[in-house]
């Protein structure tokens, strides 16, 4: 019996996969646990933020540190485009410009029309070029048994928990001031804070703006050590970071990074559980089968988690925004 | 209520009547209206509120004091008309504007903002605070002074309104009477010109009564304006100074509160509200749905009746 | 009731909107008369196995997009990977894979069956697969290359009669048809999405499911079970219908008892949408069904010929239309909902039922998204995401009506289907949906209320 999953799971601790989420779910948690926005496009903001950087960096050339503004960018144009026509309406409109506005990216970029500029279905490839040259680390195996790995996977995973800690620290100090206390304030009710004098919309973009940003910023930590594929961020993506954040508690800054972990190592575990009963014959389901799987549960969980336990498994229950 | 025969100030110009001209206007306003579906709400000929006194807005449900007010704060925008604050008009202004202008309001159902505590509720009142833009916010040093003097005016508030020991309390545990204050001193936090309370009586325990009524007269003491609606007449004529009485959308009576308060027409604008409701037509389920404050339903049926009043035309022309 | 009942006027000016809207589309349908070529951009099939990445190989005859079956495809990839596979009796083949990186797939020439025609496009061709990538596509189009689009385009149903030699003025007649046929089918389903939100205040993120839910029952009885294709469709009728009250009964009626708040159940939503997808795609493979019609011609218009499903469809979706206006304006239900619509807590003051309001209303809404995803099936393949697919399209529409207005959605999905089509005039067809967001978001600039609704407060 081939147990090598369970070290497997465990290293997804560690993996690029979850740092993208952890940032992109951080930036969901300051839109949807913060501020009270809806956004069910976070999956949108990433393909922007991947897009604008793999193009730039692979088809145009530019430096890293011009690519990686381009991103950001991209992001803030984004959020700008969703949020001028909807911030001002009930959440429910963002809601739906989101999702519709995801979607209509990964249509867009798999269009075959412009498929010398964005990959068509395939995607854009090599976009850790300038990243991995400057990597410091000696060229020799990193790890222990199963979980080995080469000097760019260690580096890129350095360098990704890195900006999770970064941008964590600053989510963090952001919701300690007086600007958190705002959006916080919108959250509740966005009229009594418009009555105090804040200027409710702006705010509500800026904390769009910022959640996009860090999701686009999180896409390029995934992209860079394996490569874009438009089909990765449909709206399924915008639902496992509504899990993960609903997971880890949608009201703070550690429960998304937390989650995101609990997430793929839960996923990876399952997955390998029921590769390891299929291929014994113990479920009666074909291999094919057992891909949407993963998929089932997830949307199980999130409908179980929103209904039985919305302040997610660490936070007291009062403290569930949404709950009443 | 004594006082007010003897010792009052004069605060209009001539007699008292609807929309007449005051001494020392704050806030005027000229042609204001507002309709749902063809039904007027609000058709404010002109009217003006004088400066540092206590002005009571009342008048039967359904007769657009809510409304009213919504379109003076910048929470609803009216079909036509103009009003300043202080000889600046504050047409077209959003309602963030409006209140860094001076003229902060509270609501009739409270916005406590239930996962804030309470402290942090009366601080985002204050204003003049870079911590709130996103790049001063990353760094404390820049907003901590001012952080400080926040909270200290806000003790201060919270002490006076009896909230102090609650202070770091979710303002969702706060009873319905002390979120009501926890509004009124929220407001007060930016030190406003012009308070305008939307019904701060209503579900407010008798026990509280009374400290709120000291509060909106301190308000008074202090330099302020204020500018509030209510239904309960006890209210009205212990502490306001001027009563402006509204009826379906107009304003019907202006004057002194013993005065007011004895005139038929305004009587006949209360009594004749409901005495005669006829729950079966849509006029009658139109002051229904006012009463239950649903501008949504109001629109639905106003609609109705003009359709109705447009077949009758139809009609009658044949 | 005694709201719905003073309403007489209005209702006329409805049906007169209603027949004028009908009236055209039908018109203008007969007279292009093309068949459909509203084709929602089929969701590629992504092959899943144990594997933590894989490939999902899929060859097809370019002309008809029938699947060729014993193809051999080697894969090569980093580290000496070497894998050899064969296609199905669907034309594809999964290639599982350990390792994310770049693989190369080539397509055995000879082992393509004669007729098929040759390779279109590059092969062998390098494909990238991430971590965790599953069915990364490659996809094949075997032809002459002379009658085949680009390589890598996304498959697309060729009109029915279009000669080679259009005009563009033929051109856009015919896609106003495609249109309005496919805004009719839009309709169906967004009725339902209208009057869910009018009444309960959600906004159903899963009801792209009830839609894929009909289309898979039209796909079991015709499909599978060879019975006549209208038994199909009043199938997935009365299935949809139970499957509508169902989810009402086991999960949202619940929820509201619970008290659960508008923005959880929406997340509630999603989740159910995210388990239904899944769901299916685990009961019918993540590949194509095709429910099969009679190609035959049934009407013959001069030069343009008509299939059955072609004729059928819309008089089917403009009857159920005409059908569901009656219903909302003359009778007691529909009056009563219209109500819930514009006030539950009154309407429940003035001794209408609400619960059994919403409860019919969730019946309605699955019965006619079911009937649209079965009227879908003939059109175009289905497969686990057809309803998913077209969801940001039916909140596109109901939107731009006017959320929560019944008929507002009709008007809303009759432009948006238009709009969509014809945007196909100007911009690549993958692009279409461009279309439909630049709408939506120009609406919400100028007209959040939407074309139907009324001026409510905002912010």
């Amino acid at each position: 019996m081939d147990l090598n999953f369970i070290p497997l799971a465990f290293g997804q601790i560690l993996s690029p996969l979850t740092v993208g989420y952890a940032l992109a779910a951080l930036g969901l948690a300051v839109h949807f646990g913060f501020t009270g926005l809806l956004n069910f496009g976070q999956a949108g903001f990433m393909a922007v933020g991947g897009y604008f950087f793999a193009i730039t960096t692979v088809k145009f050339d530019w430096p890293l540190w011009a690519s990686l503004i381009a991103c950001v960018v991209g992001a803030i144009l984004f959020a700008l485009l969703l949020g001028i026509p909807t911030l001002r309406l009930r959440a429910d409109y963002l809601s739906i410009v989101t999702i519709a506005a995801a979607e209509i990216v990964r249509y867009t970029v798999k269009t075959p029309s412009i498929s010398n500029l964005t990959g068509g279905s395939d995607g854009i490839n090599g976009s850790s070029r300038d990243f991995y040259r400057l990597n410091p680390l000696p060229d020799i195996r990193y790890g222990y048994g199963v979980l080995s790995y080469n000097n760019n996977e260690v580096w890129s995973m350095i360098v990704g928990w890195t900006v999770v800690i970064v941008a964590a620290v600053l989510v963090w100090q952001l919701m300690r001031s007086p600007w958190g206390r705002i959006v916080k304030g919108i959250r509740e009710d966005e009229d009594a804070v418009r009555s105090l004098g804040k200027n409710v919309t702006w705010y509500k973009m800026q904390s769009l703006i910022l959640g996009g940003v860090l999701a686009a910023l999180g896409t390029v930590l995934v992209i860079i050590p394996t490569s874009l594929q438009p089909d990765n961020y449909g709206t399924q993506t915008t639902f496992f970071l509504y899990t993960i954040v609903l997971l880890g508690g949608a009201t703070t800054v550690l429960g998304p990074i937390i989650g995101s972990i609990i997430f793929w190592v839960v996923l990876s575990l399952s997955d390998g559980i029921l590769t390891l009963l299929v291929s014994n014959h113990l479920l009666p389901i074909t291999s094919v089968q057992q891909g949407p799987i993963r998929f089932i549960i997830v949307g199980i969980a999130l409908m179980l988690l929103v209904i039985f336990r919305p302040q997610g498994i660490f936070g007291k229950k009062r403290e569930a925004h949404f709950s009443g | 209520m004594a006082d007010a025969n003897t010792t009052r100030a004069k605060l209009q110009i001539g007699e008292p009547g609807p929309g007449v001209k005051k001494v020392d206007p704050i806030l005027v306003a000229h042609g204001v209206r507002r309709s749902f579906g063809g039904v007027s709400a609000v058709d404010v000929e002109h009217v003006e509120i004088p400066r540092n006194a206590i002005t009571a807005l009342i008048g039967p449900n359904g007769a657009g004091k809510t409304t009213f007010f919504n379109l003076l704060t910048g929470f609803d925008k009216p079909d036509t008309g103009t009003w300043e604050l202080n000889g600046k008009s504050l047409a077209n202004v959003p309602a963030f504007k409006v209140a860094r202008r001076g003229m902060v309001r509270t609501f009739q159902l409270t916005k406590a903002l239930s996962l804030l505590s309470v402290m942090e509720n009366m601080r985002l009142g204050a204003g003049d605070q870079s911590g709130e833009r996103i790049l001063t916010a990353l760094f404390s040093g820049f907003w901590r002074k001012r952080e400080k003097e926040i909270t200290d005016q806000a003790l201060d508030l919270l002490t006076r309104f009896k909230l102090d020991t609650k202070k770091d309390d979710y303002a969702a545990s706060l009873s319905g009477g002390q979120r009501k204050l926890l509004e009124m001193a929220r407001a007060l936090m930016s030190k406003p010109e012009l308070v305008m309370l939307d019904e701060p009586m209503a579900g407010v325990n008798p026990a509280l009564t009374q400290s709120l009524l000291s509060h909106i007269l301190d308000l008074k003491k202090e330099g302020m304006t204020v500018l509030f609606v209510e239904h309960d007449m006890h209210m009205v004529q212990t502490i306001a100074d001027w009563v402006i009485v509204m009826a379906e959308g107009k304003i019907v009576a202006e004057g002194y509160p013993d005065v007011v308060m004895r005139d038929p027409a305004v009587i006949d604008a209360y009594l004749g509200a409901h005495h005669d409701t006829d729950l079966g037509s849509l006029t009658g389920q139109l002051e229904v749905a006012k009463e239950l404050g649903d501008s949504f339903l109001v629109n639905e049926i106003s609609e109705e009746i003009s359709d109705e009043a447009s077949s009758k035309e139809t009609t009658d022309g044949q | 009731m005694t709201l719905a009942g003073t309403a007489p006027r209005r209702k006329t000016r409805w049906f007169v909107v209603i027949f004028a809207a009908l009236a055209a589309s039908a018109f203008v349908f007969s007279s292009a008369g093309t068949a459909f070529a509203a084709d929602t951009p089929t969701p590629t099939p992504s092959a899943s196995t144990a594997a933590a990445q894989s490939i999902g190989v899929w060859v097809r005859v370019a002309a008809d997009k029938s699947n060729v079956a014993g193809v051999k495809v080697t894969i090569t990839g980093p580290k000496g990977f070497n894998s050899a596979v064969v296609t199905g009796a669907d034309g594809k083949a999964t290639v599982p894979l350990d390792k994310p990186g770049t693989y190369k797939v080539a397509l055995d020439a000879s082992s393509i069956p004669a007729g098929a025609g040759a390779v279109l496009g590059t092969n062998p061709r390098d494909v990238s697969v991430g971590v965790g990538n599953q069915g990364v596509p490659a996809y094949f189009l075997l032809g002459s290359a002379a009658t085949t689009p680009s390589p890598g385009s996304t498959a697309k149903p060729s009109p029915g009669s279009t000669s080679s030699g259009t005009s563009f003025g033929e051109l856009a007649l015919q896609r106003v048809a495609t249109g309005l046929i496919f805004g009719l089918l839009l309709a169906l389903a967004s009725i339902g999405v209208s009057l869910i939100y009018g009444t309960t205040g959600l906004n159903n993120f899963a009801h792209g499911e009830l839609v894929t839910f009909g289309a898979l029952v039209g796909y079991i009885v015709s499909g599978t079970m060879h019975l006549p294709g209208w038994l199909g469709i009043l199938a997935a009728l009365v299935f949809g219908g139970v499957f509508g009250y169902l989810q009402d009964l086991g999960l949202w009626k619940p929820l509201r008892k619970r008290g659960v708040g508008l923005i959880p159940l929406m997340i509630v939503s999603i989740g159910l949408s995210l388990a239904l997808r899944y769901i299916y795609q685990f009961v019918f493979g993540p590949g194509l069904l095709v429910t099969p019609s009679d190609n035959s011609s049934f009407l013959t218009l001069g030069p343009v010929h008509l299939r059955f499903t072609d004729v059928s469809s819309p008089v089917v979706c403009i009857v159920v239309l005409l059908l569901v206006a009656f219903a909302l304006l003359r009778t007691r239900i529909g009056k009563a909902t219209r109500a819930v619509s514009d006030n539950r807590s009154l309407a429940a003051a003035t001794g209408i039922n609400v619960e059994r309001v919403i409860r019919i209303v969730w019946v309605a809404g699955g019965a006619l998204a079911g009937l649209s995803g079965a009227l879908i099936g003939y059109y175009q393949p289905i497969n686990w995401e057809t309803g998913g697919s077209i969801l940001l399209l039916i909140f596109a529409a109901v939107t731009l009506g006017g959320l929560g207005t019944a008929f507002g959605a009709l008007i809303g999905s009759l432009v948006i289907g238009l709009l969509v089509d014809l945007s196909t005039l100007f911009i690549p067809s993958n692009m279409k949906f461009v279309a439909a967001l630049a709408a939506l978001i120009v609406i919400l600039i100028f007209r959040p209320q939407g074309i139907l609704g009324r001026r409510d407060r905002i912010g």
